[in-house]
């Protein structure tokens, strides 16, 4: 009985004395893990504000593009305006004969007022389009945010890490408002 | 039409010069902007205005908190006022009526149905 316990305790001991290698070994394996992981962690997040900066960049760019084309847009509706305007004097100082019946004078001057209305109409639609610039500015807004809170757990995962010293991500440099399900659909318009 | 005086209130510079231009060329003439909330207040202090419409995320006072604001006060409680926003889900929709607003379009929106919506809540002003 006692030679059994003995040699159970034996083999326990010899368990025990396995398990806690191989624990030992598993503890090394994560320590070397973390530390391995801690060069990454350290490069993205010094990568993050770069990242959050291009994103804003690319908002103000595609910002002010669209500006240059509503400023086109703008100048070219005015000229179309203009030329139907233009057509109406055109009718009115010419003389009554040439717009009998299907002359041609009346032809062309109806084929340059279709055209000009096209033109504007396609010019307005253009404006109406640009309204996504507003809504992927939204998007891009969303991501930047998504963007600094990856940045901040980052720092919060290397100050438990022991580096207590590391400057704090900087604040957003203005108040952020957006809609983080905006989407660009002509399908649901209005 | 053309005596309505509107304040197009939106943080997006770009919603503000497309709204004012799809509201000239309807014929509203007197168009005013504001970039957001508080931006619109001071406005509406200074000037009388006859219709608004407003986004729902702007910084510093966002619209639904605009509206329920001018909800509050005896002297804009019946201003007639459309939110125009990308926020599409009923939930939302409902949280901007309850809030007060006379109706509701998703952007992007289309010319006709920015006029149409503008006809329908002047029509239900005038109603009573």
């Amino acid at each position: 009985m006692n030679s059994q316990t003995e040699s159970s305790g034996v083999g326990t001991n010899h368990d025990l004395h396995v398990q806690l290698k191989e624990l030992a070994n598993s503890l090394s394996e994560i320590v070397s893990s973390i530390r391995a992981a801690h060069e990454p962690i350290v490069e993205s997040r010094s990568k993050v504000p770069e990242a959050t900066q291009q994103l804003e960049r690319i908002a103000q760019q595609t910002q002010d593009a669209t500006h240059r084309v509503l400023d086109m847009v703008e100048s070219i509706t005015k000229r179309e305006g203009e030329i139907e305007s233009l057509l109406k004097q055109l009718q009115r100082v010419l003389p009554a004969t040439y717009f009998r019946n299907n002359s041609r004078v009346k032809r062309v001057i109806g084929e340059i007022a279709k055209k000009t209305s096209d033109n504007q109409n396609d010019a307005y639609a253009i404006m109406d389009a640009l309204q996504f610039q507003d809504i992927t500015s939204q998007q891009i807004e969303h991501a930047m945010t998504v963007l600094e809170q990856v940045e901040h757990r980052l720092h919060e995962v290397l100050v438990s890490f022991g580096e207590e010293d590391l400057k704090a991500p900087d604040e957003p440099s203005r108040k952020r408002s957006y809609d983080p399900n905006a989407r660009y659909s002509s399908d649901h318009r209005g | 039409m053309a005596s309505l005086k509107i304040l197009a209130v939106d943080d997006s510079p770009t919603m503000r010069r497309i709204i004012v231009n799809t509201l000239k060329r309807a014929g509203y003439e007197d168009v005013d902007e504001a970039s957001d909330g508080k931006d619109a207040l001071a406005k509406l202090q200074v000037d009388k205005f006859d219709f608004v419409i407003t986004d729902w995320n702007m910084p510093e006072m966002d619209g639904l908190a605009f509206v329920t604001y001018l909800r509050s006060s005896a002297e804009f409680k019946d201003l007639p006022i459309l939110m125009v926003t990308t926020r599409s889900v009923k939930e939302d929709i409902v949280e901007a009526m309850k809030a007060g607003v006379n109706n509701y379009i998703v952007k992007p929106f289309t010319p006709a149905i920015l006029n149409q919506k503008i006809e329908q809540v002047l029509q239900a002003a005038a109603g009573g």
